[in-house]
């Protein structure tokens, strides 16, 4: 399942990967692309305090930031 | 310069712009920057220079006659703000994060309307997340503390309107957007050379300043730092206030609490031994810096507007700044909405305030009349305490989380 959260900026991206992965099985994966800087500090400690896995953060062309995430 | 020198220098601007910088770092510095603010003139605040960036807009169109407006390059805290975002903008460029972000039209939006009642909230509460917050709390003012209060119901209730929003609407931050100018990739080495050529400029523009106004030039030096600085570690107030019964993460509100702990210390020694420029001002006037006359109506009012408008728009009064910085155009139109409001607030709401409220609800409380200097001391850092434990408490347990 992919997420998109381009163009949008704190506190929305957070919001919106909080909401879809309560409606996801533990185990399925998650893939975030988003452009705010901001995820990308706060995704992993996010993951860390909810027990879910950060499977990779890579940037892409355009300026796009791809993160992909087990759930926990 | 020889092999290992060049090493030594990209392995420090590696460390200052390849990743992002604890908040906790971000808050001391700032807390630093703005006592040495305090003892040059006064302390940090941004919705003063709002406010004139707004007037003089309106003035060219002939709006407002008769209002006398200083012009921004003349006006401190009117250039402060403007050097916060170039300073952004060299921290954005120089860790290569710098782009447009165009998001969905609803973003816009909310962007617009956030900014618009951080604007009535600044001017009702007179001073915004940092002059009646970040500055004011340290100041020993208890319109602050009440500021602080309002603000923070503020920001709950509009966390709960986006979670509705959100539930059910979700097309409102869904839609089409775009991204321009980002860096590629391994490349990008011009956003480097372009933060370059921003620093250059600033300094230049500060070296103009140092025979006539050497408080401006210093003015610049500071704000481009402060720029650079909440850039780098992503300081925010909202965040501070938001993420705790958001996400449940404290360390937005710990940069803030340690950024808050530093001024204090410093504030009530200038305060308390009248330290800085006190040839123009009286003692009690230095006292008095940034207690403004908004206990306790003006602050309970402004500090809840202040604090819906401020999660709507996604970012207090910095946080907004060093955004529109960084290229994150929703915050663009947040910055367009406290410009083009504060100067119409203050032409026709705070009138309105100002009569419907007695003036025992709108006068100066400086803490320290009542309580002591060190009364005063000992219950802001207390607060900071019982601020810090609540939130580390609740990143444990999540009592008080939404998610």
């Amino acid at each position: 399942m992919t997420l998109d959260c381009k163009g949008l900026s704190c506190p929305m991206p957070m919001l919106k990967i909080t909401k879809t992965m309560k409606s996801l099985n533990t185990g399925d994966v998650l893939e975030i692309l988003g452009t705010d800087p901001g995820t990308k500090t706060d995704l992993p400690s996010w993951c860390a305090k909810n027990g879910h896995e950060l499977l990779e953060t890579t940037d892409l062309e355009g300026g796009v930031n791809r993160m992909v995430v087990r759930k926990g | 310069m020889s092999s290992q020198n060049k090493n030594s220098l990209s392995e420090l601007f590696g460390m200052l712009f390849g990743k992002h910088w604890p908040v906790w770092v971000g808050g001391i510095l700032l807390g630093l920057l703005n006592i040495l603010l305090f003892a040059i003139k006064s302390p940090w605040g941004a919705s003063g220079g709002i406010t004139n960036l707004g007037d003089n807009l309106y003035s060219l169109f002939g709006m407002f006659p008769g209002k006398e407006v200083t012009a921004v390059t003349a006006s401190n805290y009117g250039m402060l703000v403007v050097l916060i975002v170039f300073g952004s903008l060299a921290g954005a460029l120089f860790s290569k994060e710098f782009a447009l972000r165009v998001p969905p039209k609803g973003e816009m939006i909310k962007g617009f309307i956030g900014g618009a009642l951080m604007a009535v909230g600044a001017t009702v509460g007179i001073g915004c997340s940092i002059g009646s917050f970040f500055s004011g709390v340290p100041a020993l003012s208890g319109g602050a503390l009440v500021f602080s209060f309002a603000m923070f119901a503020g920001v709950i209730v509009s966390l709960k309107y986006l979670i509705w929003e959100m539930e059910k609407f979700p097309k409102w931050s869904t839609g089409k957007s775009y991204t321009f100018l980002a860096a590629a990739p391994e490349k990008g080495r011009w956003q480097i050379i372009a933060g370059i050529i921003v620093l250059i400029f600033v300094i230049l523009i500060a070296y103009t300043y140092t025979d006539t106004n050497p408080v401006m030039s210093w003015f610049i030096i500071i704000a481009t730092l402060m720029g650079l600085i909440s850039q780098r570690s992503r300081f925010c107030i909202v965040k501070s206030f938001r993420d705790p019964f958001m996400s449940g993460e404290s360390h937005g509100t710990v940069g803030v609490i340690a950024g808050l702990a530093v001024s204090l210390v410093g504030f009530t020694a200038i305060k308390y031994f009248s330290i800085g420029d006190i040839s123009e001002v009286s003692q009690r006037a230095r006292e008095l810096t940034w207690v403004f006359p908004n206990f306790w109506g003006k602050a309970l009012a402004g500090g809840f507007i202040f604090g819906l408008g401020m999660t709507v728009a996604g970012g207090c009064a910095v946080g907004t700044l060093w955004r529109v910085g960084e290229g994150q155009i929703k915050l663009w139109f947040s910055l367009l909405g406290l410009v083009l409001f504060s100067p119409i607030s203050n032409e026709y709401i705070v009138p309105f305030a100002d009569g419907i409220l007695p003036q025992s609800a709108r006068f100066r409380s400086f803490l320290p009349d009542y309580i002591g200097y060190d009364g005063a001391f000992l219950l802001i850092a207390l607060i900071l305490i019982v601020w810090y434990v609540f939130v580390k408490w609740n990143e444990r347990t999540g009592k008080f989380s939404a998610f």
